[in-house]
């Protein structure tokens, strides 16, 4: 297997609220390969954005390592540091703010590319703004360029952040809920941009997003990750998960998805979960996070100590559940134990 | 020693002409002979008001929109409609040159444009124009009257020499028969000047500090939290009577200086306080991503943001500089040195023009004078939000 562009080796993220420690992420182990898709999904507040902005460099972990081509970038410094910094660029969410209102667009994509001399000469890094453009499909590129980010549509601002990123030559985009925020029509164009610059230019994609069914779209050929309460639950191939997910919380995402025809949707087996609500991050239940609205709450087992993540017999992905690694096929819980 | 250091000298004249074939050599070249003429009266006038440090930027203002004229959208490649492989971004060092003239021309002209279009912000303009050219030009027409009369202006029957507005003296005569007019003319120029350099240097510290504060944070954002907060804890107004009566406050730059010191707490908090949500932003996060580095991002990703609102803070400052500075002189901390707007105030004061009818126009000119000018600066705030401003700017 090629090695990996980065790795998360245990890492964990804490923040403070009024001095109290919220942990946010726990234990998250991650791999990215060169040119792949890897989706991040989960609940809001389960972690993926940090995740992400860990892998951008743009947060460091609290404990733990983070590895670039197996150093750990704590100790990188000054040439090393530049490159690790420039391989990952951030895609964000929201087009409205990732574009600074008081320059032109040409500038915006010129300021890169002039800092880290990535053009010979003036001409050059004006030819390299329109080759850009034209790359993310903002053409003819001369109309875009003179034009402030406010004078543009959502999805146009989406492409010029995509185009961002792209200045720095990155070998991987971490696309944190990029078109989430984007209109419904304008999405599958803005995905297939994505895909085509993964195929053409090599680079990996880290994919954030809460909609299932969209990672489901968008990464069929790479793998996903889900998440929940800050650690990562289930990871695989996306056929291999979306086909056969493993983990109840995967599974009853799965379920969850509409599909296009509504008699399907009405007939699908639904996953009914003990609760409704997520537990508070400030509180996260002990062992498996997942025990207290779990349908196949095995009590001793799920709430003692927290599931490793290990591939269990007859699936393919790494699962966090202990009761299926240890081979066994999940029960139903029997709802009047609890009530003793 | 501050002051409109070289007003109007025929020397400024030579000058200004001088600088200003410039801009008449580029027009005529570009076929653009009325902004060129225009561009040429531009440097003269101004050369003549300040001699080369006039005529120097003058020049290079009408230049640019000489050139801009010239040069327009349509002639740069990077702006064209053509696909990339057909366009070519090579260029001479020449041609980038006129292509950065020809924008700088362009950014001045949508500025005016900007003016032109806002009717409070252009009447504000009209107004410190007014008033910055009747205290440079002013003295080329009018003399200065500084000497006492008395019979040769004392009217018969009349107790005193205060007179009002006459043919003659059109805003009337003071307690020692001196033409007011003139006063007025003249006694701008301290004022506007230190109340000027007042508001610059405060919004220096401000956004130096404020910006440091922000970004550093830690120990420096504490000690410098805790000094503003002291200076605003107290009256600001009568610590400024309390220093000024100790210090000797001979030098108007060091008046200057000691307005700011006391001015920039509630800016610098307010320039944290905005940092502090920029620093946040995506687009800093991206450029912090892209390793811009600490500089390119406060200089080009902070610091845009917040020129409309540091320029519109800039004149506010120059306001409450002026209004100190008069109070000041008012109550006579200050060494009085005429002709001074503030001056004339106290010395109207006391020489009983509260209760003199034929006195009023020596309280009330200079009372006017500052009012229009503060009334104008205010107004003027209005365009320069527009000026400033990307989204205001392009009208959408």
């Amino acid at each position: 297997m090629t090695t990996p562009l980065i790795e998360l080796h245990h890492v964990d993220r804490t923040f403070k609220k009024d001095n109290q420690p919220i942990r946010v992420l726990q234990d998250v182990n991650l791999s990215v390969y060169p040119g792949e898709i890897l989706c991040l999904v989960g609940e809001s507040g389960c972690g993926k954005t940090t995740t992400g902005k860990i892998i951008a460099g743009l947060l460091a972990p609290s404990a733990g390592e983070v590895r670039y081509h197996g150093e750990n970038v704590n100790q990188l410094r000054g040439e090393r540091l530049a490159t690790y910094r420039r391989d990952h660029q951030i895609v964000h969410q929201d087009p409205f703010a990732s574009l600074n209102p008081a320059h032109t667009i040409g500038q915006i994509l010129s300021y890169p590319i002039a800092r880290h001399r990535l053009a010979a000469n003036r001409a050059e890094v004006r030819r390299r703004v329109w080759e850009l453009l034209t790359l993310v499909d903002l053409t003819p590129p001369g109309d875009i360029v003179n034009k402030y980010p406010h004078q543009l549509s959502g999805g146009q601002r989406q492409r010029v952040s995509i185009a961002r990123a792209l200045t720095v030559n990155p070998r991987l985009i971490i696309a944190d809920e990029a078109v989430s925020m984007v209109d419904v029509s304008i999405r599958i164009s803005l995905l297939k941009t994505l895909q085509r610059l993964r195929e053409t230019l090599g680079v990996a994609i880290v994919f954030i997003t809460h909609d299932l069914a969209l990672a489901k779209y968008f990464a069929w050929e790479g793998r996903i990750s889900v998440m929940y309460l800050g650690r990562v639950i289930e990871v695989g191939r996306t056929e291999a998960v979306v086909h056969n997910p493993a983990h109840p919380y995967t599974r009853a995402l799965i379920a969850a998805i509409p599909e296009a025809d509504p008699e399907i949707t009405r007939s699908k087996a639904r996953l009914t979960l003990r609760s409704e609500d997520i537990p508070s991050l400030t509180a996260i239940p002990p062992g498996c996070a997942f025990h207290p609205r779990c349908p196949f709450f095995v009590p001793g087992v799920c709430d003692v100590a927290p599931p490793p993540l290990d591939v269990p017999p007859n699936y393919e992905q790494q699962v966090a559940c202990l009761p299926l690694l240890g081979g066994g096929a999940l029960t139903p819980y029997a709802e009047q134990d609890a009530t003793v | 020693m501050i002051g409109f250091s070289t007003v109007a000298t025929p020397v400024g004249i030579l000058i200004g002409m001088l600088v200003g074939l410039i801009p008449l050599i580029v027009g005529i070249r570009l076929k653009k002979i009325p902004a060129g003429i225009g561009g040429f009266f531009g440097c003269a006038l101004s050369g003549f008001a300040c001699g080369f440090l006039g005529g120097i930027p003058m020049m290079i203002l009408t230049t640019a929109v000489v050139v801009s004229y010239a040069y327009t959208v349509k002639d740069d490649p990077f702006l064209s409609r053509a696909a990339l492989d057909e366009v070519d971004f090579t260029e001479t060092r020449t041609q980038f040159l006129i292509r950065s003239f020809a924008s700088f021309g362009r950014a001045l002209r949508a500025a005016s444009r900007a003016v032109l279009r806002n009717r409070a912000g252009f009447v504000g303009f009209v107004g410190v124009m007014f008033f910055l050219l009747m205290t440079t030009f002013g003295p080329l027409v009018i003399e200065y009257d500084g000497r006492a009369h008395y019979y040769d202006r004392l009217l018969p029957g009349s107790q005193t020499l205060f007179q009002g507005p006459s043919a003659e003296f059109p805003l009337g005569l003071d307690y020692q028969g001196r033409d007011i007019l003139s006063h007025i003319v003249y006694g701008g120029q301290a004022v506007i000047a230190t109340a000027v350099v007042a508001g610059i240097l405060t919004t220096l510290i401000a956004v130096t500090l404020g910006a440091a504060s922000a970004l550093i944070g830690g120990i420096v954002d504490t000690v410098l939290t805790a000094i503003t907060n002291f200076i605003l804890t107290i009256p600001q107004f009568p610590l400024l009577v309390v220093i000024a009566a100790i210090v000797n406050l001979d030098d108007r730059l060091w008046l200057a200086v000691l307005l700011a010191v006391l001015d920039f707490p509630t800016l610098m908090r307010a320039i944290r306080a905005q940092v502090l949500s920029l620093r946040e932003r995506d687009y800093v996060e991206a450029a912090f991503s892209l390793n811009m580095g600490l500089p390119h991002i406060i200089v080009r990703e902070v610091l845009p943001n917040m020129v409309s609102y540091i320029v519109i803070s800039t004149i506010f400052s120059i306001r409450a500089a002026m209004y100190a500075q008069v109070g000041l002189v008012f109550l006579g901390l200050v060494p009085l040195q005429e002709p001074d707007w503030g001056v004339m105030i106290l010395v109207a004061r006391q020489q009983g023009a509260l209760f003199l009818r034929e006195a009023t126009s020596m309280l009330l000119s200079p009372i006017l004078a500052i009012a229009l000018f503060q009334l104008s600066l205010v107004l003027f705030t209005r365009s320069l939000e527009e000026i400033f401003n990307p989204r205001l700017r392009e009208g959408l």
